[in-house]
């Protein structure tokens, strides 16, 4: 089957987006994959290969487009899951959903256009280029594009949103690494589950070991803002001796 | 659990597939009956879906020569499909569509499917009946419409279409009672926080109603529990029509032609009567000649296909003498929501379709709106989950927290009887697709009534997972199915077909499939369709006698 070889990052040793511990020790769903169908095995096999080269997107495009999806799947480390490059190739095939909504061009205008102006926004509040802001600047920036109500660059911010977050989430949660992060147990033929029920686990998969930390869920969110927010303010200082309201400053001031 | 070997006997599907752990019989395709376009078949059916399929085998067996047409494939479950989110792409309708209006419904994998088999090769498994307050919403509740044939005339073909899928689940207290073929399958983490919650309230609820094997029904095994059931069924378990009804129509000689688009049905303006249809394969445009013709396409693309065929005599389109083609397209208001417990539920084990309440289906005279909704487990897969997640606003580190959290999750899903409305409908854009045809665009917004009935149901959803222990709810608003567009009427100004799917304008020109529901209920529309099908089919083969060109 050579999951040896396509086990990457072999590297590092890690098999969940940016090596980072799971909540479910021991736990790798391509482990598994002896127990799945051929036809099965040959798709999600081929998200662990070489993506093959950029088809679709331009330099440019591809510049903006990598920067953003690691901010809407929090890629800071490698190794990461190549999603711009596995949307480049949905549109360059056409894979798109087909329909489109009636106030944005079809798919792959739509994320050219988007991506154009998102660089347009980085030039006016900062003075560079998308993919050359700090990465608490470019939170900032893509935060002003949720954040928008109706127009934005003759494009409906929110529709386009809904696009960028439709696209990343699917190349990315279809990656073995993002199930094995999540406790997923993946593809299921022909063996199919024997064990249904609340905690009722079968002998391959694994529990999540965070039920030993009594925080609960919401303040964990929380935990993980306050650290968003503290490391952001540490990177700002870092480079600009005025804090962070300065930066906050010019963004409002361009709106 | 009730013997079906008596089902065989009108419908042999079950048994022609193999029983040697493959899932599709080549040879029977091999072997297929292939009519020439010079030849003029009885009938062209138009799209291999829920409706298009099950009226071919009926009329096949009555010894009636059928060609059906798919744009799609004429899938191998074992090569076909994967167990697999994004790697089952292919299965929907993805051809260029314009969602517009206020409220615009969001296509492709949500609700449209594509090759032979249909939508259902997707369908979550879900095949209530409608109740039969359906067939009179207008004259009960002074909203949506009356259908011209009544629940009664539609329950034989309910009970035959459920024992050839074969449905599972409890006896069913709700619409008219009634039971089912097959006993209802156990249930996994997800269906047993919805009996819970439920218990906890009061609500009653039922474990099914789902067209997925529980034993072996033929050479159809039992379901697996392997939770892909919208990536199509690797295990030939959950019914769709590829398995449940194309077998046998091929054994009877229908000719099912596969990757095959049609472009325009045909009609002599003079004679006023269908012809054939005119169809692209391989890059070729041809044309079948057909005695009669039977638009199969759906709530979308049988408008579209429609209006695409307008000739002299019918300049706004075929059968549109009313300007009713494409009108009153109903999709049901979806809210979901989703429930976070110290357990671990891991939604993704067993089937999506498990438990179901009914309990909210009639017009309660308490509230402020009329008609109900329906509440079932549904399982979102890890991209279907995130985005649910990512609808709460968040990304980047939040959520990806969310997602870690995944198998603590149960999720339940409502079905609202939305209404229908003369504007939400389906025209045709400037845009074109590849064969240079216009596309359809799509216009929805909701009523007042359908709004109060989404926030109703997403409230109730609500109460439950917290009944059941949640200790965070989060709620998506999404659509679900589709329904209308051509829908049959008592009178030739209120709608597109009559009582037997016969186009009010065109005597050889039939619908058969979902656009024709001109009310959609609270139920999953695929039983209905299927049911409404076996009755039309069974209403040409009586009317035969007299010639089955006669008008």
């Amino acid at each position: 089957m050579g999951r040896g070889i396509l086990r990457r990052p072999a590297e590092s040793g890690a098999n969940t987006p940016g090596g980072l511990p799971s909540r479910f020790p021991g736990f790798d769903v391509l482990a598994e994959v002896d127990h799945w169908d051929a036809a099965t095995v040959g798709t999600v096999l081929s998200r662990l290969t070489q993506p093959p080269a950029l088809r679709f997107f331009s330099p440019d495009e591809e510049a903006v487009g990598r920067a953003l999806f690691d901010q809407i799947l929090d890629q800071r480390a490698e190794p990461k899951i190549p999603i711009l490059d596995m949307v480049d190739a949905r549109l360059a095939e056409g894979q798109t959903d087909g329909w489109h909504y009636a106030d944005l061009p079809e798919d792959g205008e739509a994320f050219k256009r988007s991506f154009a102006a998102l660089d347009e926004d980085a030039v006016d509040a900062y003075g560079v280029r998308f993919a050359s802001l700090p990465w608490y600047d470019q939170t900032d920036l893509v935060q002003t594009v949720q954040d928008r109500d109706g127009d934005w660059h003759g494009l409906a911010a929110g529709d386009i949103w809904d696009l960028w977050s439709r696209y990343a989430c699917t190349a990315f949660y279809s990656h073995p690494w993002a199930w094995n992060e999540i406790g997923f147990g993946g593809p299921a033929y022909p063996r199919g589950y024997k064990n249904l029920g609340i905690n009722a686990l079968e002998p391959w998969e694994a529990a999540d070991q965070s039920d030993q930390d009594p925080v609960g869920r919401g303040e964990e969110i929380e935990q993980a803002r306050r650290r968003h927010a503290e490391a952001r303010t540490r990177e700002l200082r870092s480079k600009d001796p005025t804090g962070p309201d300065g930066v906050g400053d010019r963004l409002s001031s361009d709106k | 659990m009730s013997s079906l070997t008596h089902v065989r006997r009108r419908n042999s599907s079950a048994w022609l597939i193999p029983n040697d752990g493959t899932r599709t019989n080549h040879q029977l395709r091999r072997d297929m009956r292939r009519f020439d376009d010079t030849d003029e078949v009885d009938l062209v059916v138009v799209g291999c879906g829920a409706g298009g399929s099950v009226l071919m085998q009926r009329l096949a067996r009555a010894g009636w020569r059928v060609v059906g047409f798919d744009a799609g494939p004429f899938w191998d479950p074992d090569d076909d499909w994967v167990s697999d989110e994004a790697g089952s792409h292919d299965l929907y309708w993805t051809d260029p569509r314009v969602t517009a209006g206020e409220n615009p419904v969001v296509l492709g994998s949500n609700n449209s499917g594509r090759g032979v088999g249909g939508s259902m090769v997707h369908f979550a498994g879900y095949a209530p009946r409608l109740h039969p307050s359906d067939f009179s919403t207008y004259s009960n509740d002074g909203v949506g419409a009356d259908w011209p044939i009544s629940y009664r005339e539609l329950a034989p073909y309910y009970q035959l279409i459920e024992e050839e899928l074969p449905v599972a689940g409890e006896d069913w207290p709700w619409g008219e009672p009634h039971s089912y073929p097959h006993q209802a399958h156990p249930i996994s983490g997800n269906g047993m926080v919805f009996q819970r919650g439920a218990l906890e309230l009061g609500i009653p609820v039922r474990v099914g109603p789902v067209a997925i094997t529980n034993g072996r029904f033929g050479n159809r095994p039992h379901c697996i529990y392997r939770g892909f059931c919208l990536q199509g069924c690797k295990v030939n378990a959950k019914a769709s029509p590829l398995i449940t009804h194309v077998p046998d129509a091929l054994a009877h000689g229908a000719e099912i032609r596969a990757k095959a688009m049609v472009s325009a049905v045909v009609v002599d303006d003079d004679s006023g009567r269908v012809t054939g249809v005119r169809y692209f394969q391989g890059g070729v445009e041809r044309f079948q000649r057909a005695a009669m013709v039977a638009v199969c396409g759906y709530a979308i693309e049988t408008p579209r296909l429609l209006l695409n065929s307008a000739t002299k005599r019918w300049p706004q389109g075929l059968a549109n003498d009313h300007d009713q083609v494409g009108r009153y397209v109903m999709v049901q208001g979806a809210p979901q929501a989703a429930g976070r417990f110290d357990d671990e539920i891991r939604m993704y084990k067993a089937p999506p379709p498990e438990v179901t309440t009914e309990a909210f289906y009639e017009t309660d005279p308490t509230k402020p709106y009329q008609r109900g909704f329906s509440i079932q487990t549904v399982s979102p897969l890890p991209i279907t989950w995130a985005e649910h997640v990512a609808a709460q606003g968040h990304w980047g580190p939040v959520l990806r927290e969310y997602m870690r959290d995944y198998v603590h999750w149960a999720t339940l899903g409502a079905l609202c009887e939305l209404l229908p409305l003369a504007e939400n409908r389906v025209t045709l854009d400037e845009e074109a697709d590849r064969y240079g045809l216009p596309v359809a665009r799509f216009t929805y917004s909701y009523c007042d009534n359908d709004n109060q009935l989404i926030d109703a149901a997403r409230q109730r959803q609500r109460e439950i997972l917290e009944a059941a222990g949640a200790t965070e709810v989060i709620v998506i608003d999404r659509t679900a199915h589709l329904v209308g567009g051509a829908r049959m009427s008592a009178t030739p100004e209120a709608g597109v077909v009559d009582r037997d799917l016969r186009s009010w304008s065109i005597p050889n020109l039939y619908l058969v499939d979902g656009s024709v529901l001109p009310t959609q209920g609270s139920a999953n529309p695929a039983l209905t369709i299927m049911a409404l099908a076996a009755r039309a089919a069974d209403r040409l083969i009586t009317g035969q006698r007299g010639g089955i060109t006669a008008q």
